[in-house]
């Protein structure tokens, strides 16, 4: 494999983390008041805002009674990466990012109960270190739920890579940036991860299909853990928002 | 003449949350599992997989007899016949007013669902239906009562009742749905002589009492105004509102962010409650400042206690 | 904000309270909100700050680069500003739907930090001729909540004041080419001077009165609105006694709207703005300070969205 060796002789990646360890994800739920839902998610150093508006009535060009339309927009700040980016959104790469935004997103929201109506998620990438599709999602997850938007199940998503310790391959989870700088397979899986299901599934650089088991389930297994971070991150939310119906009358 | 202004570090923000004694619930997330289907009906914020239901947003469950609910924290608002609403006039169609009350889809309001000019029942003629931007224009606030509701979810209002209809000068504030509790009665005529309506969706309004029986008299000439000219003219006629309403309203208004801060929630009781606590604070826009907020915030809590407890 | 829709009998609610100076909220006609800010929250720029203002806020990153001066000005560096109206602030900013207000305050900007006055660009020389460095100000808004411009004005001063940039540890002349060394260190850094940077105020003039800090609102019934540029008084950011005090000096005036205005009411409103200005600027010199004193004893703990 060429580049630089991705797991130390003790089997630790370049930032010291084990090959399915997470890098740590730190979030809050309903950030801004102007939006139904809004969420913060940082994974390690890629930090990303999310906000939900609706669901609303839809635009008339949109309307569709089958269902409620899901519209995303993925956007990264100018500041994001470490080379300047000269605009935020409309380049193609964002383009098919809020795409797919909204393939793994309609696949967790139950779409069938807003006819007529439109939910807009927009997504802002503040800084980007590796994986900013992964924490969009999991950031808007959070923002839908923030809004009171019904869900199958917590839409979550993570990389996933391979890296070579002799000739056994083992599977990096939640790749960084710098990994992802150095090459090599990337998967990302976004998944449903209490129904078992994938809602998205996407892989750059090749990969022998008798490893792709081991990227794949590794892939699996980061999304059931980001889905404990994040459902104990609702769960502070709602404890702290909280307020019981009360009972008195005067 | 300079102003006022504070800049603090976010270092010294406040928390706003405030310790109401209570036992946090059990809360439910999505796609976990709330009970076997076999007992029991689904309703809101449920839905069924595999002989399960599943809870589909993150709150607490409700249930009434055999109806399996979940309400989550705040949504927008989901309508019942019945409920009073607050509401901005986003369009005028035909025969129709669409009306924004922060639900999923616009509310309607029919011409037929209104009272025209002059009170008595009387057929809807050709002439009203040209007039209908002289009754409400867009950007009016109108309170209503949810009629029916349609079958794509979208609601009808009504306003045929003397205390429903257009609502003249006044604040209106929105917070979300969930923070107004559900009572009897949402329109009070407080202490202060402030007129409120709690909008059952999340839309509060507030504006000084008298002004209204003025303003219902404006109604009629109103639509017997032919141009806009005159129109403007018969706006322009209204009372100015007195200080003394203006520093109560905006008083009030700024209550009523301070608890919202707090995830308070908003009834008469509160509201009165903390109108009286904040006169702790003798000008009105040092309850703007969070530390303040927070402090009328607690000490309306403390005071909810005390008659919980007794 | 454009899409807003109020009542005709709102609109007159909130005439009457310029009127009587006392607005809806219960402020004066020169009442701010209050303000929060912090710097330090991106670490992949030189500076940054963040500033929400009731419920606008607006995050502001400086990125450095080195570029080549133009050859009519040898001895100055360059910057420039960015403004991103994120949709997260509301559905109309889709696409493309914000560039239009964002066009106008990077403008603003532009204009205000052109005078040497304003912003000093010698200090962003490197070699003269060659070499000098590029600040690229990125603004992003999150969320809009009335009087952007003055946010915006504030976030950017507070991101510069927080801005560090590298020594220049040695310089190879290879012919013509200067091959530049930067110090890796990041608190072998220096600081900018920033304290003579303008703020923008926006003054809303209604009926006969001039407000500052509108809500969004208050914006929906303003005729016209004024923004003055006003440059600094750079003692306010500086701890030491040493430096000199500067008049606060006007650098740039621009008007909006579709009303028009009497030219004697021109020079109050602007009198008017350079006063906001010099509360605006002594309150944001405070809070930095403040800051910068309380990071200089312990490691800042970074709150961002988190908290």
């Amino acid at each position: 494999m060429p580049g630089p060796e991705l797991l130390s002789s003790q089997g630790l990646r370049l930032d010291g983390r084990r090959p399915d360890e997470l890098r740590r994800i730190r979030c809050k739920l309903g950030v801004f008041t102007q939006p139904d839902g809004s969420a913060y998610l940082e994974q390690g150093n890629t930090k990303v805002l999310a906000a939900v508006y609706g669901p609303h009535q839809a635009a008339k060009s949109k309307l569709s009674t089958e269902g409620v339309v899901v519209n995303c927009q993925y956007s990264m700040a100018t500041f994001s990466t470490s080379e300047r980016k000269n605009r935020p959104r409309g380049d193609r790469k964002s383009q098919e990012m809020s795409l797919h935004l909204r393939q793994a997103l309609s696949a967790a929201i139950k779409t069938e109960l807003y006819p007529r109506s439109q939910i807009d998620i927009y997504v802002e990438v503040l800084q980007a270190d590796g994986g900013a599709y992964c924490a969009s999602v999991n950031a808007a997850t959070l923002a839908l739920i923030d809004a009171g938007v019904p869900l199958k199940a917590y839409a979550c998503a993570c990389t996933s890579s391979v890296a070579w310790r002799g000739n056994h391959p083992e599977a990096l989870l939640d790749v960084g940036h710098v990994e992802e700088a150095a090459g090599g397979v990337c998967l990302t899986v976004a998944a449903l991860p209490s129904v078992d299901s994938i809602a998205l599934l996407e892989m750059s650089h090749r990969l022998h299909m008798d490893y792709f088991e081991v990227v794949m389930s590794r892939a699996m297994q980061g999304c059931k853990d980001i889905e404990i971070i994040l459902d104990k991150a609702v769960r502070e939310h709602l404890a702290e928002g909280w307020t019981k119906p009360d009972v008195i009358t005067i | 003449m300079s102003g006022h202004v504070s800049i603090t570090l976010a270092s010294e923000r406040v928390n706003h949350s405030v310790a109401a004694n209570n036992e946090i619930p059990r809360f439910f997330t999505p796609g976990e599992v709330v009970c076997d289907l076999h007992d029991f009906m689904r309703g809101h914020g449920t839905y069924v997989e595999d002989d399960k239901i599943k809870s589909s947003v993150a709150g607490v469950m409700q249930r009434v007899n055999k109806l399996i609910c979940v309400h989550p924290l705040k949504s927008r608002y989901v309508g019942e016949i019945g409920d009073v609403v607050v509401g901005r006039v986003l369009e005028v169609q035909q025969k129709r007013w669409r009306i924004e009350t922060n639900s999923r889809l616009d509310s309607i309001l029919m011409l037929s669902a209104v009272n025209l000019p002059g009170g008595e029942l009387r057929r809807r003629s050709a002439e009203d239906e040209m007039a209908m931007r002289q009754i409400l224009e867009e950007g009016d606030l109108i309170s209503a009562e949810v009629q029916s509701i349609y079958s794509d979810g979208s609601l009808a209002l009504h306003t045929r009742s003397l205390k429903y209809g257009k609502l003249w000068q006044g604040v209106m504030v929105k917070v979300f749905p969930s923070l107004i509790a559900r009572r009897k009665n949402h329109f009070h005529i407080l202490p202060c002589g402030i007129s409120v309506i709690l909008g059952n969706n999340g839309f509060i309004w507030m504006g000084p009492q008298a002004q209204n029986l003025v303003s219902r008299e404006k109604d009629d000439n109103l639509v017997s105004a032919s141009e806009n000219e005159d129109n403007y003219d018969c706006y322009k006629g209204l009372q100015t509102v007195t200080r003394s309403n203006r520093e109560a309203i905006a008083r009030l208004k700024n209550c009523i962010a301070a608890l919202v801060a707090s995830k308070m929630m908003l009834d008469v009781t509160t509201l009165i409650f903390a109108y009286e606590e904040s006169f702790k604070y003798e000008e009105v826009k040092e309850l703007l400042d969070p530390e303040a907020m927070l402090d009328v915030a607690f000490l309306t809590q403390h005071r909810l206690n005390t008659i919980m407890d007794e | 904000m454009a899409g807003m829709l109020l009542s005709n009998a709102e609109r007159f609610y909130i005439w009457d309270g310029v009127e009587e100076n006392f607005r809806s909220d219960g402020r004066s006609n020169k009442d701010y909100r209050p303000m929060e800010l912090e710097t330090d929250v991106v670490s992949s720029a030189s500076g940054s700050a963040r500033l929400r203002l009731a419920n606008t806020d607006v995050l502001v990153c400086v990125k450095t680069e080195i570029d080549t001066p133009k050859s009519d000005k040898p001895g100055l560096g360059s910057i420039e500003f960015f403004v991103d109206c994120s949709a997260n602030a509301t559905p109309e900013f889709e696409g493309r739907g914000g560039e239009q207000l964002a066009n106008r305050i990077s403008n603003l900007l532009q204009r205000a930090y052109h005078s040497s006055q304003a912003f000093n660009l010698k200090q962003l020389c490197i070699f003269e001729g060659k070499q000098c460095w590029k600040l690229y100000v990125d603004i992003l808004i999150l969320e809009c909540g009335g009087n952007l411009c003055d946010a915006v004005s504030l976030a950017v001063k507070a991101a510069l004041f927080n801005t560090r940039i590298p020594f220049v540890k040695a310089a190879l002349m290879d012919g013509g080419n200067i091959d530049l060394q930067l110090s890796d260190d990041p608190f072998d850094s220096k600081r900018l001077e920033v304290g003579t940077a303008p703020l923008l105020v926006t003054l809303c003039r209604m009926d006969e009165e001039n407000i500052v800090d509108p809500t969004a609102e208050e914006e929906t019934c303003i005729a016209v609105s004024i923004v003055v540029g006003v440059s600094g008084n750079p003692a306010l950011y500086t701890s030491s006694e040493d430096t000199t005090p500067s008049d606060h000096k006007c650098t740039t005036i621009s008007m909006s709207g579709n009303g028009g205005i009497l030219p004697d009411a021109m020079k109050i409103v602007i009198a008017e703005g350079i006063t906001a200005a010099k509360c605006l600027d002594e309150a944001l010199g405070r809070t930095l300070l403040q800051e910068r004193n309380r990071t200089n004893l312990q490691k800042k703990d970074s709150y961002g969205f988190l908290k």
